[in-house]
């Protein structure tokens, strides 16, 4: 769909193959994150995005290709993240544990660029999408953060690998989160909201793994090295922010919302750094994004919602354990 | 500006006033910032009314229509047809401006911003452009009371003090719908058997398309319909069971809707020894077909005590075909007792089985609820002895609170019916506890039954006649309650502790005390009763299975169990029934009856609890700072009534409190309660499905009637949490 380059040789996986067993953990965090991926399992089925008709038809025309765009925008970096980006950490894992999270991680990813055309398809139509794309293609700060990330997935730096991947999960796809979490503190696209809020759930907790990796990494290189990340991180970073803004005007400058477009890119910005494990680089009064926003991200599954809306985003896959005697003793 | 544009987005105005967007006046931060601690870790309750205000004043009333007079508003709302001419003629002039004044004097507020955007979004008349507001909560109020008195200006006004000072919320229908000119039954739920043939399978279609035009969630019994694999005109392998019946009901619920007001919902419930039951489960898994898979549809599971004994005997479980049922026995399979024909109908070689593992069977409906919280479970042989009325309970409601008989029907080719049978409408509306007891309690029980008296007078649905038959001999109601936590909790009493077991005991007692009464008084001034009271354990003589014995043959003392409790109900003035007094009631029921076939039943209270400030149901806060969701609204948070920073040990949350003492609670209600009690379970993430197993198997030792869905809550993974948030914290 996008004229992005992708690795011209085919990835080396892995050396030799050793049979997993998820008996012996090198790293408990492995054990963790596979539970609560694989509990937070979806497929966009699930959400009944097609009861957004009425409130998608009372939006504007300018309102839906803003819409359009940030969604096709988010499917981009997800393809990224789904073929490339988490298959590229795979011949880093320190654990063969590591590998099977990066295989769930890479799967969910394709599931999380397939939930965006399901939305499109239903709520949209034809021309619209096609627009849409069109335009993805031919915005040159959309092609250029893709172009960023790739280079570094397709350089030899496992490390680097990371921070990009890292940055991705965490940072950049939160200029398009912004805008359905936007509407559905004003009760729109509710159903579409639930969507994003699973992805949202998912890309937690990814962020947050790798970032983890990335520190264990870390601790085994040399000191040199170390500073050297360091200084890499936050460039990286920089480089990604100054995009990520022009990004946001190129998006949301129609419609007023930059300024508070940016300020939660800069709170996101910093989660990365955090989950890197660095000090954040924008002091908190940059950061302080519409309370509706931060409050409608929360991933926990606790909210309440109403028979005649929809599903929510709340449920998991259950721990079946099978009842003994005594609990069949009345 | 449109308020519809308004209400929800303009995300347009930059080109009107070319201001950015600004959230320190955007009354939706406001809101969101109660889910936020400050900087010394405090809840900001003050944000939320800052929210509320800000909401009232920028957004509504500017967006108000005016008036110069009660008469010319009314005068413009009836010959623009937005008010029932009707409704308001029975009236004279001056009764109005002096009810309309009153309304106005009792210093109405919304107490949370989600109350107030709730109401205005979701109740509050509107002009038919969408551009104005033509009513605030309590002209909404009267709207309802005229309507419910039908003249009598003595209860308009009654009804109105009940309504606006918060003690009596009708449910959503009937506060939605009375006194406007266009608009939808003021009837919460539909239940409508479907019975084994063509002919009513199509008619229960038209039933859910019909229904769900004029309001209500409407739930259709599946158990009657012949399994997957069964003969028809006895070829075998014809039929195709219920899944593909679950298919078409779910598309007529979608596709009909209240005037865009809500989409229709609905329910259907099937026997556990129905054969299609694994399939009628597995509609619900994540990873199911888009063929069979079941979305919106609410799924309930009829459970009868056989099945736990076979699964505590660690027995195969059969499951019979209701087609061959219904041949042996003459009639459908529903209306068969399993628990008493089980061995009979297992050696019986004329009817088709299959067997599947009890456990296994209860294992399954755990994970299923863990993946889509469904389906509800209906306690067959608990509801069926407690039922005073005659004849049989085969299915419950949407909210699984709704426990009455029917009647199949039958059909001719043309699907004219052959013969009415009975379905059931309900009239729901609830009474907030803290607000009633504050009031003395009789009086507001007594006018409340009144007003759902009325509902039921005035409900005509003629496009189910077999509804309109069941509403037209037994003046079905439902009383619910609401508020029950926030009232323990401003009482200093824990939720679930002994003392709030007793208050809840006591308190549903007095209850149904005053709801017996109320019946007895207007069957004696209507001159009749309900048309099977003859038959139902009301009539009975006392001690030969009469309902009210459990009350006054000395089985049980109808005093308090702890001084707390006596001091509450001294300090509020309100009388428990003695057995003197259940006494002299129930020898007066027997000589005049009641007039409610049915009377108490306790929903699962969502919206009206939020306008009321109430905490849901009888239930424990789901969190302190609740987040609401809903298509209209948005997402909205909510905080809980009475609460402060100073009470917060008072308001543990639904999952930290815990199934048990949850179901203990439901416990002491249900014993005096006539229908059902809309009952969710609530599990941390990390729980099994052994514990859900568990946590079911109490409940039906306990006398549980039905279990409503299962909420399961995910915290955040270490690390990942948003900071500062309320409703994360454990």
């Amino acid at each position: 769909m996008v004229p992005i380059s992708i690795p011209r040789q085919p990835l080396k996986l892995i050396d030799r193959v050793t049979a997993i067993n998820w008996n012996r953990l090198e790293d408990e965090k492995d054990l963790e994150v596979w539970d609560r991926l694989t509990g937070n399992f979806w497929l966009p089925e699930k959400v009944p995005v097609s009861n957004d008709i009425p409130s998608w038809q009372s939006l504007s025309e300018e309102e839906h290709t803003l819409t359009m765009r940030v969604f096709t925008g988010l499917t981009l970096l997800d393809t990224i993240q789904g073929t490339v980006g988490a298959v590229s950490l795979i011949p880093d894992a320190l654990t063969p544990h590591e590998e099977a999270v990066y295989t769930n991680i890479s799967f969910m990813e394709s599931v999380h660029a397939k939930s965006y055309s399901s939305i499109f398809s239903t709520l949209s139509n034809t021309p619209e999408i096609d627009a849409a794309f069109d335009w993805s293609e031919k915005n040159e700060f959309l092609q250029k953060k893709a172009q960023i990330v790739l280079d570094y997935y397709e350089g030899d730096n496992p490390l680097k690998r990371k921070v990009a991947s890292t940055l991705l999960e965490s940072f950049l796809f939160y200029s398009g989160f912004y805008l359905p979490m936007y509407f559905s503190s004003h009760a729109k696209l509710t159903n579409t909201a639930d969507l994003i809020r699973l992805i949202i759930r998912d890309e937690a907790v990814h962020g947050y793994y790798i970032g983890y990796k990335y520190q264990k990494g870390l601790a085994k290189v040399s000191e040199a090295e170390r500073q050297d990340m360091n200084d890499y991180t936050y460039e990286l970073l920089n480089d990604l922010y100054d995009n990520e803004v022009e990004y946001t005007e190129s998006l949301y400058s129609g419609v007023g919302l930059v300024e508070d477009v940016e300020k939660f890119l800069r709170y996101n910005a910093n989660k990365a750094l955090m989950n890197l494990g660095y000090p954040a680089l924008f002091p908190a009064d940059t950061t302080d994004v519409n309370p509706a926003i931060i409050a409608s991200l929360s991933p926990n599954a606790d909210e309440n919602h109403d028979f005649f809306s929809g599903s929510g985003s709340s449920y998991v896959m259950g721990k079946a354990v099978e009842t003994d005697d005594d609990d069949w003793d009345f | 500006m449109a308020v519809q544009e308004d209400t929800s987005l303009a995300l347009d105005r930059t080109q009107t006033d070319g201001e950015t967007y600004d959230p320190a006046h955007d009354y939706h931060a406001l809101n969101a910032m109660l889910n936020l601690y400050d900087t010394d870790g405090k809840i900001q309750f003050n944000k939320d009314e800052e929210a509320e205000h800000q909401y009232m004043h920028a957004h509504v009333e500017p967006h108000t229509k005016q008036f110069d007079s009660t008469a010319a508003r009314i005068k413009f709302l009836v010959d623009n047809l937005y008010y029932d001419q009707q409704v308001f003629e029975k009236y004279n002039p001056e009764f109005l401006d002096r009810i309309y004044e009153h309304a106005d004097n009792l210093g109405f507020e919304f107490e949370t911003f989600l109350g107030a955007f709730k109401f205005y979004t979701s109740y509050a008349l509107k002009s038919f452009d969408g551009k104005e507001y033509l009513e605030n909560f309590p002209q909404r109020s009267v709207a309802v009371a005229l309507e419910l008195a039908d003249g009598d200006e003595n209860a308009a006004m009654k009804y109105t003090d009940e309504i606006i000072s918060g003690r009596f919320q009708p449910a959503t229908p009937t506060f939605l719908n009375l006194g406007k000119a266009q608009r939808g039954e003021p009837v919460s739920c539909f239940l409508v058997r479907i019975e084994d043939n063509m002919e009513s399978i199509s008619r229960g279609v038209n039933a859910a398309l019909q229904l769900s035009k004029r309001g209500g969630g409407v739930a259709l019994l599946l158990s009657n319909l012949r399994e997957l694999g069964a003969p028809i005109k006895h070829i075998e392998n014809q039929s195709s069971g219920v899944v593909p019946v679950m298919k078409l009901l779910e598309d007529s619920f979608s596709y009909a809707n209240q005037l865009g007001a809500r989409q229709g919902a609905g329910a259907v419930y099937l026997s556990a020894h129905h054969p299609d039951i694994m399939r009628f489960l597995d509609t619900k898994r994540e990873n199911a077909d888009e063929k069979i898979r079941i979305k919106s549809l609410a799924l309930g599971v009829v459970v009868p005590d056989i099945t736990f004994e076979l699964a505590k005997r660690k027995e195969p479980m059969a499951l019979f075909s209701p087609y061959d049922v219904e041949r042996v026995y003459g009639k459908p399979f529903a209306d068969i007792s399993i628990t008493e024909h089980y061995e009979e109908m297992v050696k019986d070689n004329r009817i088709h089985k299959k067997y599947i593992d009890a456990r296994d069977f209860f294992m399954t409906l755990a994970e299923i609820q863990f993946e889509s919280g469904y389906p509800y479970i209906l306690f067959e042989d608990t509801v069926n002895k407690a039922n005073p009325i005659d004849g049989r309970i085969t299915m419950s409601n949407l909210c699984s609170e709704i426990l009455q008989v029917q009647e199949p029907s039958s059909y001719d080719e043309n699907l004219n019916y052959e013969h009415v049978g009975r379905d059931i409408s309900c009239n729901l509306g609830s009474l907030n506890i803290a607000k009633a007891v504050d009031g003395g309690l009789a009086d507001t029980v007594e006018t409340a039954i009144r007003a759902l008296t009325s509902v039921s007078d005035h409900t005509n649905i003629e496009a189910v006649p077999s509804i309109k038959r069941g509403n037209d001999e037994g003046h079905a109601i439902g009383l619910g309650q609401m508020n029950l936590h926030g009232f323990l909790a401003r009482e200093g009493i824990l939720y679930g502790s002994d003392e709030g077991l007793d208050f809840t005991d006591m308190y549903f007692m007095t209850v149904a005390f005053h709801a017996y009464k109320a019946s007895h008084q207007i069957a004696v001034e209507r001159g009749h009763a309900f048309k099977t009271f003859p038959k139902s354990d009301y009539a009975k003589q006392p001690g030969q299975g009469n309902y009210f014995d459990k009350y006054t043959d000395g089985r049980r003392s109808l005093e308090p169990k702890t001084e707390k409790v006596q001091n509450i109900f001294a300090k509020y003035h309100i009388a428990i029934p003695s057995v003197d007094d259940w006494k002299e009631l129930q020898a007066q029921i027997i000589n005049d009856g009641i007039y409610n076939q049915n009377l108490q039943a306790i929903p699962p209270t969502g919206s009206i609890s939020y306008i009321n400030h109430s905490t849901s149901s009888i239930l424990p806060v789901p969190s302190k700072i609740e987040i609401r969701k809903e298509g209209k609204i948005g997402r909205v948070y909510y905080p809980a009534p009475f609460m402060t920073n100073d009470n917060l040990d008072y308001y543990e949350d639904a999952y930290e409190i815990g199934w048990k003492k949850i179901i203990d609670t439901y416990a002491e209600a249900t014993q005096h309660v006539d229908q059902g009690l809309s009952l969710t379970l609530f599990f941390p993430d990390t729980t099994t499905t052994r514990e859900v197993n568990k946590a079911q198997i109490y409940a039906w030792r306990k006398g549980i009637k039905t279990l409503y869905y299962i909420r399961i809550r995910q915290q955040a993974l270490e690390g990942t949490e948003v900071k500062d948030c309320v409703s994360c914290m454990l």
